[in-house]
């Protein structure tokens, strides 16, 4: 049953990360490939209408956490307290933007939010990126399970770590780049024209680049936790999330070189699901793992709720997600293909 | 809140205050408003007049702002349980989490789902279609009250709990916790105020525009709308719903009721104080003006009745701010029932046909529409101020439920970040929405002109 709340918690994180990504990916090139007022609509257009509905799935995570893994969520969030909340007001700037940004029709408005827009986009991308490191490196946690983060203590890896260190940055920034390749490939996806042909160009070259990143990042992770791959190898979700890494490779080669964009698209999805997965297979079942002595760590057994709670939430659970189900199919059905700044625009222009 | 200033708790309330009072200023427009589409678009489809689809069209731009700043500043309260309290997100967490992630998988997911065809979608998807997504995010907002309304419920008057050999507490029964007496009692009186709000924004609009003597198609529907709805539901929240909410209090937190009516004697006879102020070190209240009897026939339904006095309980089980409790409640109740005089005279007028020319009264309309918010805020004030000293009554200690590792330092550099970014958030909000409300519902060409120039 633990074992099952650890997949459904995982999954409504990969899913957020799938969804949301693209925007974050999107909101970041929004500078570098929309050159012109119209342009800038088209990437606002393709992201607009959805963002809170990609956004509500980190609350649907949120939730699930404190209902199934209460300790977790309480030990995790007051001991990030700084970057969370960085995190938050970094949301609420990027909702804010795109919902005001088109309200007045004036240059000198447009550009502020425009650079909101994009500034809020990067600090997600990293914080997300640098959250995720810490996971995979762990984080002080006294015998508890609590901790105190700063931000930065003396960038090693063992010990009483910070938020950020060699290896969290270096995620971050691996974060930052696949997510932008993300971004790209659903803007080439949903658009038409010049942002199309530059998203294009850019998607290929950052793909590229995730390439070497990954081995990078692959190494590193096997210095910082040399006890993960032993331990991962009796999983058979770390090869199910290998498995979905080397197809969606496949697809993104051969959605590129077809020009078959949603082909491109569905293996960038693929990608993100699986690279999270292989994470989430390699450390269970530890959710959070303790730098100072591994006896500390937060395990999905003893951070979970009472039998009472899983059983229940194993009613409600499966109602919410057919309905989120049916809703996605209804929008995907109803924003499908390319956007169209006049019918799909977000706000009043 | 009568602890130093270097107390944790006293900072971590302090925060969630601030946010969640603040949030709640968007919701509730959110729930009244959202009522108010679903009519006029049904109206419309209906009748096939014009006016119903302005009005809703009209209406969605200020609906779709007001959600806006609801969902950005209502994912900072969930994620605050556990950063600032993360020890009773630990020890209630499998109870209140059930009801926090239904609402992300009942209520969020419908609303975000629609609210996208609801603003801009009526071109592609046609009115039939349209009806339905103001239906479906009318009932999301609707469902995420009634989540978190359970949620806070439990806290007011735990059910269906029991506590695990790890010492925390575990649930026992689904259904008996979504079917808490106290969560249903309080959902009809939270979301009657709701519709209070709603109401009310809707006539002042009217009024502005019948005063200005523009848009008056326009202005006569909101106006006809408008204070309709204001009665029914200003007289509705009153009672039977508040009524209830009140003797539930006298039943489960009777010291709460004591400290809501400033009583420190018990005894029969018991009166409501119209007028007085509370004196804590002196035990009395000075000024009073009291109806005899009242509080006694309140709470428990005859003149005899005995309510008990604050001096019957132990000074710790007091809620801590007796003052700030007393007020809010008694200000709540003296505006609502102004709410209720003010509505029946305006319906009174429109029966007459003299609405749109008692100039006075459209002032009165127009200039009423902050109210409501402070009567909700007072009101909510009221209930969680009153389950002082606890988090969860009887259960658990507010002193106890606040994040151990996280300093002073880190909440307050955290509620000076949120205070100045609502800060610029309330400006944006206000000037956007009065630039709506001053373009008004005729002008759809010009709002819309910026389609033209794209194609």
């Amino acid at each position: 049953m633990i074992a099952v709340w650890y997949a459904i918690v995982s999954f409504m994180l990969i899913t957020y990360v799938a969804l949301d990504g693209r925007n974050f990916g999107a909101g970041m090139l929004h500078w570098f490939i929309a050159k012109t007022p119209e342009e800038r609509r088209q990437v606002i257009a393709a992201i607009g209408p959805l963002w809170s509905w990609h956004e509500v799935w980190l609350v649907g995570f949120g939730g699930t956490l404190l209902a199934v893994f209460p300790r977790l969520l309480a030990s995790a969030f007051a001991g990030y307290y700084l970057a969370l909340f960085l995190i938050l007001w970094g949301l609420i700037l990027r909702g804010v933007s795109l919902e005001i940004g088109g309200h007045l029709n004036d240059r000198l408005w447009q550009s502020f939010w425009d650079f909101v827009f994009v500034f809020s986009n990067f600090l997600l991308a990293i914080l997300f990126g640098a959250a995720a490191g810490n996971v995979a490196r762990g984080v002080p946690l006294d015998a508890q399970g609590n901790f105190s983060m700063a931000f930065f203590t003396n960038f090693r890896t063992s010990g009483y770590v910070g938020l950020l260190d060699w290896y969290t940055v270096s995620i971050a920034v691996f974060a930052l780049v696949i997510l932008v390749a993300h971004g790209a490939t659903y803007l080439t996806l949903k658009t038409e024209g010049p942002v199309h042909d530059r998203s294009a160009t850019w998607a290929r070259y950052l793909w590229l680049a995730v390439a070497p990143l990954f081995v990078a990042i692959s190494i590193e992770t096997f210095v910082v936790r040399p006890d993960l791959p032993g331990h991962a190898i009796y999983n058979p979700f770390w090869y199910l999330g290998l498995g979905l890494v080397a197809a969606s490779i496949i697809t993104l080669i051969s959605g590129f070189s077809a020009q078959r964009e949603r082909r491109a698209f569905v293996g960038s999805n693929f990608m993100l699901a699986g690279l999270l997965l292989t994470g989430a297979a390699a450390i269970f079942p530890v959710m959070l793992h303790s730098t100072l002595a591994p006896e500390n760590s937060i395990t999905a057994y003893n951070a979970a709720a009472s039998a009472n709670s899983l059983l229940f939430a194993c009613i409600w659970w499966p109602v919410g997600f057919a309905l989120a189900t049916f809703y996605f199919v209804f929008i995907s059905r109803r924003y499908a293909g390319k956007v169209s700044v006049i019918r799909d625009n977000q706000g009043f222009y | 809140m009568n602890s130093s200033l270097y107390d944790p708790a006293f900072w971590s309330r302090f925060q969630f205050a601030f946010t969640i009072v603040y949030h709640y200023l968007f919701p509730q427009l959110t729930m009244g408003l959202a009522w108010f589409l679903v009519y006029w678009k049904w109206r419309a489809l209906r009748t096939g007049d014009e006016k119903y689809n302005r009005a809703a069209q009209f209406w969605a731009k200020i609906f779709g702002l007001n959600f806006a700043v609801g969902v950005v500043t209502g994912i900072p309260m969930e994620f605050q349980f556990g950063t600032n309290w993360s020890e009773f997100s630990k020890y209630a967490g499998g109870v209140i989490g059930q009801t926090l992630a239904m609402e992300g998988m009942f209520a969020f997911f419908l609303e975000s789902a629609f609210i996208g065809v609801l603003i801009w979608g009526e071109k592609r998807l046609g009115p039939r279609c349209h009806f339905l997504a103001a239906v479906a995010v009318a009932l999301g907002s609707w469902i995420s009250g009634y989540f978190i309304l359970v949620t806070n419920a439990f806290m007011q008057h735990p059910v269906a709990y029991q506590i695990e050999a790890n010492g925390l507490l575990g649930i026992t029964s689904l259904s008996s916790y979504l079917l808490n007496s106290w969560a249903w009692i309080q959902f009809a009186h939270n979301q009657m105020a709701a519709l209070v709000t709603g109401a009310f924004v809707v006539s002042s609009v009217g009024s502005f525009y019948a005063l200005r003597r523009i848009h008056s198609t326009q202005a006569r529907l909101y106006l006809r709308s408008g204070t309709f709805m204001g009665l029914v539901a200003s007289l509705l929240v009153a009672f039977p719903t508040g009524d209830q909410q009140a003797k539930m209090v006298g039943r489960h937190q009777p010291v709460t009721l004591a400290a809501m009516e400033g009583k420190f004697v018990g005894g029969p006879l018991a009166g409501v104080a119209v007028i007085g102020q509370p004196n804590i070190p002196q035990r009395r209240l000075e000024n009073p003006i009291e109806v005899p009897g009242a509080l006694s026939f309140l709470a428990y339904g005859t003149f005899q009745s005995y309510v008990q006095g604050l001096d019957e309980f132990p000074e710790d089980q007091w809620p801590d701010n007796i003052e700030l409790l007393y007020y809010s409640f008694h200000l709540m109740i003296t505006l609502g029932s102004l709410f209720v005089l003010l509505m029946m005279v305006a319906n009174f007028q429109r029966w007459r046909g003299r609405l749109e020319s008692s100039t006075w009264l459209l002032w009165v309309l127009m200039l009423a529409f902050p109210f409501p918010y402070i009567a909700n805020t007072l009101g909510w004030m009221t209930a969680e101020l009153g389950r002082q000293p606890w988090l969860i009554y009887g259960l658990f200690h507010t002193r106890d439920g606040y994040s151990k590792v996280v300093s002073n330092g880190d909440t307050i550099f955290t509620l000076i970040g949120f205070i100045g970014l609502y800060f610029v958030l309330g400006l944006l909000f206000l000037y956007l929405t009065g630039r709506e409300i001053a373009h008004g519902p005729d002008q759809d060409v010009v709002a819309h002109a910026g389609e033209e120039v794209v194609s």
